[in-house]
């Protein structure tokens, strides 16, 4: 499932949320515009729920039953998670077969494919606003050496 | 009371990105991932909205039976 959270990038089109109404309209038009399937969830207007799980912008955790968190990554790699959930998944389900499994646990880096011709096409949906503002950010990163 | 705690909805639907990135927000979303619930631990339920019929909904619901995927994000 998706959570809809904070506009990371406001603009003109898709201003931030001053308001609980326009949190909700702003998820109604992503679902829309995009086309998203699956099932989306708010929480409130202070995020309360995405700062919890650490407020990065586009983040993925999986939980296991009962609520066992088994991956968190700070983005979202479709590909990186389906490979998680098959390997998770034939682990878990090793019992019965003649090969033991131990459970361990990992923290890594990975790299995902960046798009960034994609990205600049979202901040230009957002507005000329959110286009300038992230040029100027990506003048503090170069000022800090990021 | 922490600071996080006193997160107001201003602030965390920051209206500019620049501004944002100058406070240093980031680099603090950052460490608040590294440190929010550990891998092999349980998180915490939370109640959120589901946007097609506004019913709520609690996370524990979600993850009882089978595994539970769960992404953020926003039009960027």
């Amino acid at each position: 499932m998706f959570v809809y959270t904070n506009e990371a990038h406001p603009g003109e089109h898709v201003p931030h949320h001053d308001t609980w109404e326009r949190k909700l309209a702003n998820a109604r038009l992503l679902r829309d515009e995009i086309g998203i399937r699956r099932p989306i969830l708010v929480d409130d207007l202070t995020g309360t729920v995405h700062r919890a799980f650490g407020g990065m912008p586009n983040m993925t955790w999986v939980f296991d039953r009962g609520g066992l968190v088994i991956y968190k990554a700070n983005w979202t790699s479709a590909a990186n998670v389906e490979g998680f959930l098959e390997r998770y998944r034939a682990g878990r389900e090793s019992g019965s077969q003649r090969v033991a499994m131990s459970r361990y646990e990992t923290e890594q880096i990975e790299f995902r494919r960046a798009d960034p011709a994609r990205f600049q096409r979202a901040l230009e949906r957002n507005g000329p606003r959110a286009v300038t503002e992230f040029d100027n950010a990506r003048a503090i990163w170069e000022r800090r050496g990021q | 009371m922490d600071a996080d705690d006193a997160l107001t909805s201003e602030r965390y639907n920051y209206p500019h990105f620049d501004d944002y990135i100058a406070a240093g927000g980031e680099l603090a979303d950052e460490a608040r991932f590294r440190e929010s619930f550990r891998i092999g631990t349980h998180a915490t339920t939370f109640p959120l909205h589901r946007l097609n019929d506004g019913e709520r909904i609690d996370l524990a619901a979600l993850w009882t039976s089978k595994p539970l995927v769960m992404e953020f994000g926003s039009f960027t």
